[in-house]
């Protein structure tokens, strides 16, 4: 399995913290697209978009973005990251997908999620006490539509579809991934459906999912999937610098911005201090920043811990500036992909 | 005048390489970048047979006795333990057992504790918080607890346990800072009577 490397953005709009200066969501959607132009230009394998529905970010319908994109862009794979599948209908995400498979000719990824924010509920009527039951249900009906056409299927958050055609069909498979945050039944679920397992790394040790991938493959290989041949993807912040104290320099203070509102003390935000910023950047550490050196070391590690064939890194988190961040995906595509790509083949051939 | 804070460290970890002990570092540099502090440890496993084989406080050694001594009066407190056996081990208990009955009396004291899971993180306060109330000491609102998968060697990877640390300690800084403002280190008071 040939290993993919990508980047991910949330598309957020947050002041430099710097400077001060945020961009205009217009100025922040051109740079975005100019982001994907860049990773597709420097040989990078996936572009993936995540969802919030907030005014500190552009991005509450990834399709869309992703379709800019794919106008722009000649070979990179155009994938969410994550679809809030819960607070959707799943026919919509379909047929969403199927277009902009269409559009980029066979380039669309689904990644879906429960979503590590909540606001999409209210917002398209949902209760957040059915949160379990929505996603398993959502996610049943969107591979129902994806495995036949006309598709008849009935379930308790929607009207039941009898013979529904549900158009256009997408050029390919149209991958669909089972985004994981750690919650070990939804690496089960994801095993047991013999679906692509996307885990989202926030912060942490390396080793932290170990766990869940164990569950992942064990519930594969029970429900008669072969475990070994199921795709692993992990999405990771980082940042590929220079040198090993520039990366670290550079991303920190945009990091810890990004940061504050997933780090709550007390309710409110909370900075991340920067020797905890450090110990994450160490070799036992979840964070992909530093040198083109130690993030191809890092990524054969997650290689070798969990059988990845995806890394998938959000390097502009916190607003990292448009040129650090260019340069960053620059770096990752022309002197991190290729080594990571020619080691991750070998070692599949010793061990073959 | 201001004077570095006194801090000592009893530490109830057998180990060298102390997941204990790397918190306690947390801890220590954290409060280090607020205010000039010096750190004492000492180490329960390591007090000797002089610490082991006493029963009672006129049984230990000079050096021993040297040592619960500085604890008794330190500004601040670090009483860092594993969790052995749902609590702490017996051999920090036996140097709490040593200690003057009103030795840590208002004593502000820092409550941290590692265990082999999250299972184990209520010791904090179902076990250490009553040992130091039974000494009236001061101990301080927030415990800190990080679990062996938090860690790599004794580097803590939980960011939200340097958060912590970060929180509880704001809590009590200007306390801290009051202590080393205004008055003379307490091992400078007239000793206080076993």
């Amino acid at each position: 399995m040939a290993f993919e490397l990508g980047i991910l953005t949330f598309a957020e709009v947050t002041a430099d913290p710097t400077t001060g200066a945020a961009p205009t969501p217009a100025e922040r959607m051109a740079q975005t697209l100019e982001q994907a132009r860049v990773a597709d230009q420097v040989g990078l394998d996936v572009f993936a978009v995540g969802e919030h529905h907030r005014t500190d970010f552009i991005s509450s319908e990834p399709h869309m973005l992703l379709a800019a994109a794919a106008a722009q862009t000649h070979d990179i794979k155009l994938a969410s990251g994550v679809t809030v599948l819960s607070s959707e209908d799943p026919v919509r995400v379909f047929e969403h997908f199927a277009m902009l498979d269409l559009i980029s000719n066979g380039r669309a990824e689904i990644v879906a999620g429960r979503g590590s924010y909540t606001e999409s509920f209210p917002l398209f009527g949902y209760d957040l006490a059915d949160y379990a039951d929505l996603f398993r249900e959502k996610l049943e009906l969107l591979l129902a539509i994806r495995a036949r056409n006309p598709v008849t299927w009935q379930g308790k958050f929607r009207a039941p579809l009898l013979d529904a055609d549900i158009a256009p069909r997408p050029v390919g498979d149209l991958p669909i991934w089972v985004g994981v945050g750690g919650t070990p039944a939804s690496s089960v679920r994801a095993g047991r459906l013999g679906l692509p397992m996307a885990l989202a790394l926030l912060l942490g040790p390396i080793t932290q999912f170990e766990s869940a991938v164990d569950h992942y493959r064990q519930a594969a290989a029970q429900a008669g999937h072969d475990a070994e041949a199921l795709k692993i993807s992990i999405n990771a912040h980082g940042y590929v610098g220079t040198t090993s104290q520039g990366a670290r320099d550079t991303m920190y203070p945009y990091f810890r911005e990004g940061m504050r509102e997933n780090n709550h003390q007390r309710g409110e935000g909370f900075s991340i201090p920067r020797n905890a910023f450090d110990a994450q950047s160490t070799p036992g550490g979840g964070l992909l920043v530093g040198s083109t050196d130690e993030i191809i070391d890092k990524l054969l590690t997650y290689h070798e811990l969990y059988g990845l064939s995806r890394a998938v890194i959000q390097m502009g988190f916190g607003g990292v500036p448009q040129k650090e961040h260019l340069e960053a995906i620059e770096r990752l595509g022309t002197e991190v992909a290729p080594v990571v790509r020619r080691e991750v083949a070998a070692r599949g051939r010793s061990a073959a | 005048m201001s004077r570095p804070l006194n801090v000592v460290v009893v530490n109830g970890s057998p180990n060298v390489a102390s997941k204990t002990m790397g918190l306690v570092e947390l801890i220590t540099s954290a409060l280090d970048a607020k205010l000039p502090i010096e750190v004492r440890r000492i180490d329960v496993y390591r007090l000797g047979e002089g610490f082991t084989s006493a029963r009672e406080r006129a049984d230990v050694s000079d050096d021993v006795e040297e040592q619960l001594a500085a604890a008794e009066t330190a500004d601040v407190l670090i009483a860092a333990s594993p969790v052995f056996r749902a609590s702490y081990p017996g051999m920090f208990k036996h140097f709490f057992d040593l200690v003057g009955q009103y030795a840590l009396a208002n004593k502000p004291v820092i409550l941290a504790a590692t265990g082999g899971s999250d299972r184990h993180a209520m010791i904090i306060d179902h076990e250490l918080r009553p040992l130091f109330a039974f000494f009236q000491a001061n101990t301080i609102p927030v415990g800190f607890y990080a679990n062996a998968g938090d860690f790599d060697g004794t580097l803590v990877l939980n960011a939200e346990v340097y958060s912590r640390i970060q929180i509880g300690l704001d809590d009590v800084i200007e306390q801290f800072r009051a202590i080393a403002d205004d008055a003379p280190a307490r091992s400078e008071l007239s000793p206080l009577g076993h």
